[in-house]
Parts: structure tokens; C-alpha cells; sequence
């Protein structure tokens, strides 16, 4: 399976995102001799999905004119219901006019105001407006400008290098091991300090609207190398994905003034949320559209309507062209004159790796920022534009702790790792039997059905049954195909590997947590239990085996907890 | 329903036999078929949502985002303005034919290796080269100039039109459609200091100048942006300078 090239690099980073980018940028720029590594060429990374737009409190709206940090980071800790640490989201908000004002300085065309500053538009669970936006193409446009900032610094590149494991000895990570795609090689990766910056898991879930190739390596591989995940049972859904094919439909929509319609032409939102109907948190409007469909007031396919047409064809064309895009190209529908058909689907994961805001994970040398981390600043549910906030603010900190804390190289050991891994690979590569695709689908319905919108005990120790079964299913996977280069069915069987045990960390965290905050939403503990569970979940494989469960604490300070609704 | 789909480096075709869903699209049926019949099949993807620019193959002759295809536009009476290009299999009789995109050397059955795509595009240097002093905030941009430079940033590099312009098959060293839109999109920044002269750098037989105006490329683009305009108005605006306009 494999040759022998060892390469080395002072910093090396797995993923090609926005997180990734912005971390190997830094420590490019620190100086460090820095490589990327992606298992998809870096453009074609999620980071290009996001449409929306990205918060800062720059007041340029003229109904935010007296906004600041302090609005912003009180609007992202009641949103996390509590959970988000303090710390961390007053960094993320103080500088987060700045990550924005340097892409702008970078290049990214922004949309703009009629004085030619950066447009700022309504968001869910803001106060005010404060999100910036390129039309509804933001994270495209963002992840072009640091691509073309990455690519004229001399960042080495390794495109379609897929990493299957991390190489850790005396408590401290060596690097990795890659898979070339495109030639089907196995190659060691010696480093001083390496950043996981991998991404979400949507894809252990139905009704997803990740990309396709959000599959939890990163945290897999941090996992399985000894570090903590945290707050895993937080599972952000989003209220409007397209029926179907579960593409987002950005929140964008309903911060121009969409409405949200049920098959009686009621705007049902009124109900749950008084305030700030269309414009809830995520969670919130997630489960009222899932009442109305149980309530029998859906339509067909199980979904209601997102009605766009009282906003106007020149509003629609000029601020959302985008989403009209999206429904003319997989609904074949024109949101001009139809509504377009929408339902909640998995989208985001606040929880990850537990790292400290310098993105330390416990073992030396390696790092993790981005949606694969967890800092915490999104807490039981994330705010719209909070997340590509994150991956720059946290990705210029975690680039430069990176460069500074970087640990003496050990190629041997991954020359050792190396052979092992090639060993390991060889023999799931020749093997024959039940493939990856069924145990897929099994996983993908039990996640959805168990661990989804509404949660109770007995679903979800009926689901973790059925993921332990697939766990012990998944040992006799085949790849099926004798052809190496470009071996896609081997890439699926990893990533499957990868995808359950991510599964049972949410699985296992989700029991753990009896009571309801935010995302998690149990109907059995309805409540809020702050005496109980104003604590994180930090759940990791003790003995390298079975994982165990322990808790930590918040870090408060800035904001007082309180019961509020919306 | 036939499906003919390109095996290995080249030449070879194997045919499934599909019952092929409604509302399918070309990337449903590759999953489809790499799920529940053979394994082996190679193709790119990963957005789904014709964001990425990944999936770009040849289907029945029509370049195309196999995320963004339905098998019915495919199976239908040919439409105005769609460009077909030349296949190296007979079309099966209602069924449809899977190909990688051309003009790039491929890796294996549907994969292509884009080096040659993303040679031409790092040659013009696409990155912001601001002039003058960083303001503390951002940049003041115009509405207007705002929306000119949208119209070409909206390319998400899939190089569908590459495979497309018969320029590209024909002109060596020509940088492609979407590397000159890139470097006009530059050009058009406000932001980019004036000392730089983006339009001299394509300034030559096999850059602006070898453009035919076939404007496959904005036929087949499936974000919608015109390469052929870009070119169009920097040949103009070369020409303009050079009679000192
Ligand atoms: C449809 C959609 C719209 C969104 N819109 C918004 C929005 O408007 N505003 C907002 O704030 N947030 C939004 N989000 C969330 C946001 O887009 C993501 O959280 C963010 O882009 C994650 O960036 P990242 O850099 O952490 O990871 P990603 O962009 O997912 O990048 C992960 C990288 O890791 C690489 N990788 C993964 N595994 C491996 C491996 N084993 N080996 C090598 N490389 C690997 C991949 O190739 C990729 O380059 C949206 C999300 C979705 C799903
Ligand atoms: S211009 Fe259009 S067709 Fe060409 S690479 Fe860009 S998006 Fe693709
Ligand atoms: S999969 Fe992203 S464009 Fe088709």
C-alpha cells in the first residue's frame, strides 16, 4: 500500500477550510515552514457552503448604531443557553471586527451599505443587526480571499491527502499518517506541532445539510489519540433545509423577512416565540416546525413553507440570489412566485475537541480550531454567523500558539507508525465482505431517529443498541475494490470507522445529560436543570477502550445566568 | 435505463442497468451505483449543492455539475443555447452516457487531474495587491463596484468552461475562461493599488487577444458568470489605451 517518503514541516495542518486556512496563514507569517494537508482540494472544503454572513459589532447599520462586543457576547452566551464559557466568547467578539476587517483587507468583496462600508444584515438571536455578508455566497467568497492569501505565501499544499491516524508518543503528537488519493500511497508526516481543523460530522445523520465529506475524522482521530471530546450531545438543527435533499436555505431569508407558513397559511411562529418569531434561535424554530408537522399541519413530504414573495422579486434577486438559485436548481421552483417546500435537518456541531481558547488539547503539540473543536463559544446552540467568526478569530490564535509551541521532531516514530499503518491498511484493503454502504445508511437513520429534534431515554438506549451492533459489524468491513488509485470505497470505509465512534460519543453524552438546554432537547426532562448540568460534558477512551464520561465547569463572569425566552 | 460510464485511463466503458429514480440527479446515480453495484466507481464530490465545484463530468455530451443535473434534462430534446461536446462512446438509446470532463488528463473513470486548470490560474497571481496605507476599517467600496466584481467572483473554479472553449483545446498557453475572469475581477478592485497593470499581464496573442467568442463559457457556467464579458471589456480598454483614449 505504501512507500516510504517521510515528510517533514515545522507546523503542519489537516484541513483546507476556513479554520485551517487562517491558522496555516499565521504560522506561515510567524515563520513557521508550514503544510496543509486536505482530503479535498482546499476550495472544494464546507467552508465554501456557508451562505449567510458572519458577525461583527460594527454598528454600521443604522439600527445598530451603538452596538459593541459586550451586545455581541450577551447575544452569544443567552443563545448557548448559558453554556458557552465567557472567556472564550468575549475573545471572539472583541475580535471579531478585526478578523473581518482584515479579509476585507485581504480581498473578500463584501456586500456593502449605500456609504460604501461593509452591509450588515438581521440574524437569528441578535439583537440587532450585525452580520456581514457577500450576497448569500459568504463562506465562498471568504475561503476564495484566504485561499489566494494561503497560496501566495508559499504554503506547501498536499491536496487530497487523506489523514487516517495521528502519530502520538510520550504524551506528545509527532505528526501523522496521510493517504494520497490520487496514487493510493501511504506517507508519513513528521512535525513540531500539528492543528486538526477538520470540520463537522454532519453525515453520521440523515437529513443533513453538511457537505458531503463532513465525515468527523479529525475528531475521530484526536479521540482515538487520547484527547477529550466535549459537549457532544449538542447537535444544532436548522429550522429551513430544502425538502429532500436537506440544502440549507440560510437563515439570510427570514433575516430579510420571510415567513414561515403551515398548511393552514398560518405564520405558526407567533406561537412559540412572541418576540422574535421567525427570528428565534435555531432550536426554537426547529422544533416548532416539527410541531406543526406532528400536529398534522405540514405538507406533504413533511415539511411547511418558507414564504419569500411579500419581500418582492427586486429584493429577492438582489439580496438572495443565492437561495432563489438553490430552489430553482433542486426544487425547480421560482421563490419569486412559489414558496419554497422546508424542513429541519442536522447542521452544525457545537461540541468537538475540548480545547482551551489557545487551542490546546491536552497532548502536546497538538491543536484543533474550527467546527471539529470545541472551545466553547457556541455553548447548547450556535448562533447564525458565529461559526465562520470562530474559524478566523480562533484560527489566527491557534496558527500562532502552534508556531510557539512547537516540540522536537521524531521521525523514527513515524517511520514506526508508518509501517504499521501500512500493515493495517494492506489487510482492509484485500479484504472481502460487507461494505461500508449499508452499515452507512443504518447508522445515518439510527443518529436521526434517536439522537435528533426530540430525545427520550428509551429511544435513545434502543439507538445506542443499535450502534454498538453496528460497531461490531463495521470490524469485518470490506473496501471491495482492487484498484488503489483513487480508491474511494477505502476513503468510505475509514471515514464510516471514523463517523461511528464519533456517533457513540453523542450517543453516550446525550444519556448523560438529563435535562434540556438548547439543541438538546429531551422530552422526557423537559427542563432546564442549571443545579445540575450548568457543566460541560467531557467524554473520552480512558484505557484507549471504553470511553468514560466526566463533567467540567463553566466559566462565567461577563453575564449573570438567567432563565429568558425569546 | 443505460447507464454507459468511462472506466480506468481511457477507452474503456462498462454499462449498468439502472432503474433510475424520480428526481435523481447525475451525482445521486454515481452514489447509486458505487453503493449498491460496484464499489470501484471513482468521482469527485462534496458540497452537493453546486457550491463546491467539484462534480464537473461530461453527460451525453453536455459539460455539466453532476450535483446539479437531474437524469431528466438529460434524456430530453436538446434546449437553445446548450453547448454539446464531442463523446468518445455511442450514446446508449434513451440511456445516458458518463464521461470526465476533457481537456484535462484523467486520473480514473470520472476524475480528472485539474493541475493544468489551476497552473494557468496561480500564473496570474490572483490575490488582492492593495495599494497605499490599510485604513483602520474597511475599505470604502461602491454599491456598484461592489456588484460589477460579484459577477465574476461568483466562479467557483469547476473548470467546466475550460473543458468547454474550443480556445482552450486550441491556443497553447491560453490561460482559460475562468483564469482571465479572475484576473479581470482583480482589475476591478478598488482596493488594488494603482501601480499594478492586471490587464498587461494577459496582454498577448494567447491571452485576451486569442479569445474567439464562442462564449461557450457562459453558456455552460453554472454560476452564471460571463468570462466572455471580462474579456470582451479588457480587450476594449487595452485597445482604448493603446489609441490613447
Ligand atoms: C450549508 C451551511 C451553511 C452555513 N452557513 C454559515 C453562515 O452563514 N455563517 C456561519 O457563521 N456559519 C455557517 N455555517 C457553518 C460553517 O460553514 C462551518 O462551521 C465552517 O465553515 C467550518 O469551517 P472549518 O474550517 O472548521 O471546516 P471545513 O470548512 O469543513 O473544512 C474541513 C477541512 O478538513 C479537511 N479534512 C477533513 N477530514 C480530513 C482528513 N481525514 N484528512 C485530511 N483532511 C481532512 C477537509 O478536506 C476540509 O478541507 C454553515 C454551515 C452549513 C452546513
Ligand atoms: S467561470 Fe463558471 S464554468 Fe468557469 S470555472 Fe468559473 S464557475 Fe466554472
Ligand atoms: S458536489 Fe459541489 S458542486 Fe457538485
Amino acid at each position: 500500500m505504501g512507500n516510504k517518503d517521510l515528510y517533514r514541516h515545522d507546523v503542519i495542518v489537516v484541513g483546507g477550510g476556513l479554520a485551517g486556512l487562517r491558522a496555516a496563514v499565521e504560522a506561515c507569517d510567524r515563520g513557521a515552514d508550514t503544510a496543509v494537508l486536505s482530503k479535498v482540494y482546499p476550495l472544494r472544503s464546507h467552508s465554501v457552503a456557508a451562505q449567510g454572513g458572519i458577525n461583527a459589532a460594527l454598528g454600521n447599520s443604522p439600527a445598530a448604531k451603538d452596538d459593541n462586543w459586550e451586545k455581541h457576547a450577551f447575544d452569544t452566551i443567552k443563545g448557548s443557553v448559558y453554556l458557552a464559557d465567557q472567556d472564550a466568547v468575549e475573545i471572539l467578539c472583541r475580535e471579531a471586527p478585526g478578523a473581518v476587517f482584515e479579509l476585507e483587507h485581504w480581498g473578500t468583496v463584501f456586500s456593502r451599505d449605500d456609504h460604501g462600508r461593509l452591509a450588515q444584515r438581521p440574524f437569528g438571536g441578535a439583537d440587532v443587526p450585525r452580520t456581514c455578508y457577500a450576497a448569500d455566497r459568504t463562506g465562498h467568497n471568504l475561503l476564495n480571499t484566504l485561499f489566494e492569501q494561503a497560496a501566495s505565501r508559499g504554503i506547501r499544499f498536499y491536496n487530497e491527502f487523506f489523514v487516517t491516524s495521528l502519530v502520538v508518543d510520550e504524551e506528545t503528537c509527532r505528526g501523522c499518517i496521510a493517504l494520497d488519493i490520487l496514487s493510493g500511497n501511504l506517507h508519513g508526516f513528521s512535525s513540531k506541532s500539528l492543528v486538526l481543523a477538520t470540520g463537522g460530522y454532519g453525515m453520521i445523520y440523515d437529513h443533513s445539510t453538511n457537505s458531503l465529506i463532513n465525515t468527523a475524522d479529525g475528531m475521530a482521530l484526536a479521540y482515538s489519540a487520547g484527547a477529550k471530546l466535549k459537549d457532544m450531545e449538542f447537535v444544532q438543527f436548522h429550522p429551513t433545509t430544502l425538502s429532500g435533499s436537506n440544502i440549507l436555505i440560510s437563515e439570510g431569508a427570514r433575516g430579510e423577512g420571510a415567513y414561515l407558513v403551515n398548511s393552514e397559511g398560518d405564520r405558526f411562529m407567533a406561537k412559540y416565540a412572541p418576540q422574535a418569531e421567525e427570528l428565534a434561535p435555531r432550536d426554537i424554530v426547529a422544533r416548532s416546525i416539527m410541531k406543526e408537522i406532528q400536529a398534522g399541519l405540514g405538507f406533504d413530504g413533511g415539511c411547511v413553507h418558507l414564504d419569500l414573495r411579500h419581500l418582492g422579486a427586486e429584493k429577492i434577486r438582489e439580496r438572495l440570489p443565492g437561495i432563489r438559485q438553490i430552489a430553482m436548481d433542486f426544487a425547480d421552483l421560482d421563490p419569486v412566485e412559489q414558496p419554497i417546500p422546508v424542513q429541519p435537518g442536522q447542521h452544525y456541531s457545537m461540541g468537538g475537541i475540548d480545547v482551551s481558547p489557545d487551542g490546546e488539547t491536552g497532548i502536546r503539540g497538538l491543536f484543533a480550531v474550527g467546527e471539529c473543536a470545541c472551545i466553547s463559544v457556541h455553548g447548547a446552540n450556535r448562533l447564525g454567523g458565529n461559526s465562520l467568526l470562530d474559524t478566523l478569530v480562533f484560527g489566527r490564535r491557534v496558527g500562532d500558539k502552534a508556531f510557539n509551541e512547537s516540540h522536537d521532531e521524531a521521525a523514527p516514530v513515524v517511520e514506526a507508525a508508518l509501517n504499521r499503518e501500512i500493515k493495517r491498511l494492506d489487510e482492509l484493503f484485500s479484504s472481502r465482505g460487507e461494505s461500508f454502504a449499508s452499515l452507512m445508511r443504518e447508522m445515518k437513520k439510527t443518529m436521526f431517529e434517536s439522537f435528533g429534534i426530540f430525545r427520550d431515554e428509551n429511544n435513545m438506549q434502543e439507538g445506542l443498541g443499535s450502534l454498538n451492533e453496528l460497531g461490531k459489524k463495521f470490524e469485518g468491513a470490506a473496501v471491495n475494490s482492487a484498484r488503489k488509485i483513487f480508491c474511494q470505497s477505502l476513503v468510505r470505509t475509514l471515514e464510516l470507522g471514523f463517523m461511528l465512534d464519533i456517533a457513540g460519543a453523542v450517543a453516550l453524552s446525550a444519556l448523560w445529560r438529563k435535562e434540556s438546554r438548547g439543541s438538546h432537547y429531551r422530552t422526557d426532562w423537559p427542563d432546564r436543570d442549571d443545579d445540575r448540568y450548568l457543566k460541560h460534558t467531557l467524554i473520552s477512551k480512558t484505557d484507549g477502550q471504553k470511553p468514560a464520561i466526566e463533567y467540567s465547569p463553566v466559566k462565567l463572569g461577563l453575564f449573570p445566568v438567567k432563565e429568558d425566552g425569546y | 435505463m443505460i447507464i454507459r460510464i468511462h472506466r480506468g485511463k481511457g477507452g474503456k466503458y462498462d454499462d449498468f442497468d439502472i432503474e433510475a429514480a424520480e428526481g435523481m440527479t447525475v451525482l445521486d446515480l454515481l452514489f447509486y451505483i458505487q453503493e449498491n453495484v460496484d464499489p470501484s466507481l471513482a468521482f469527485r464530490y462534496s458540497c452537493r449543492g453546486a457550491a463546491c465545484g467539484s462534480c464537473a463530468v461530461l453527460a451525453n455530451g453536455l459539460p455539466v455539475l453532476a450535483c446539479k443535473t437531474p437524469l431528466s434534462k438529460l434524456t430530453k430534446p436538446a434546449e437553445n443555447g446548450q453547448v454539446f461536446l464531442p463523446v468518445s462512446a455511442e450514446i446508449p438509446g434513451g440511456g445516458i452516457l458518463l464521461e470526465p470532463a476533457p481537456y484535462l488528463p484523467v486520473i480514473r473513470d470520472l476524475v480528472v487531474d485539474w493541475e493544468p486548470f489551476f497552473e494557468k490560474y496561480r500564473k496570474l497571481e490572483p490575490v488582492l495587491k492593495a495599494g497605499g496605507e490599510t485604513p483602520e476599517k474597511e475599505y470604502i467600496v461602491g454599491h456598484d463596484e461592489s456588484r460589477e466584481m460579484e459577477k465574476y467572483t461568483n466562479c467557483i473554479l469547476c473548470a467546466l468552461c475550460w473543458s468547454a472553449c474550443p480556445i482552450v483545446a486550441g491556443v497553447e498557453g491560453y490561460p482559460g475562461p475562468a483564469a482571465l475572469a479572475k484576473l479581470f475581477r482583480f482589475y476591478l478592485d478598488p482596493r488594488e493599488s494603482g501601480d499594478i497593470d492586471r490587464l498587461s499581464i494577459a496582454d498577448n496573442e494567447s491571452g485576451w487577444w486569442a479569445c474567439d467568442f464562442y462564449t461557450n463559457c457562459k453558456k455552460v457556467c453554472p454560476k452564471g458568470v460571463p468570462p466572455n464579458v471580462a474579456i470582451g471589456r479588457a480587450r476594449k480598454l487595452l485597445k482604448d489605451k493603446e489609441e490613447g483614449k
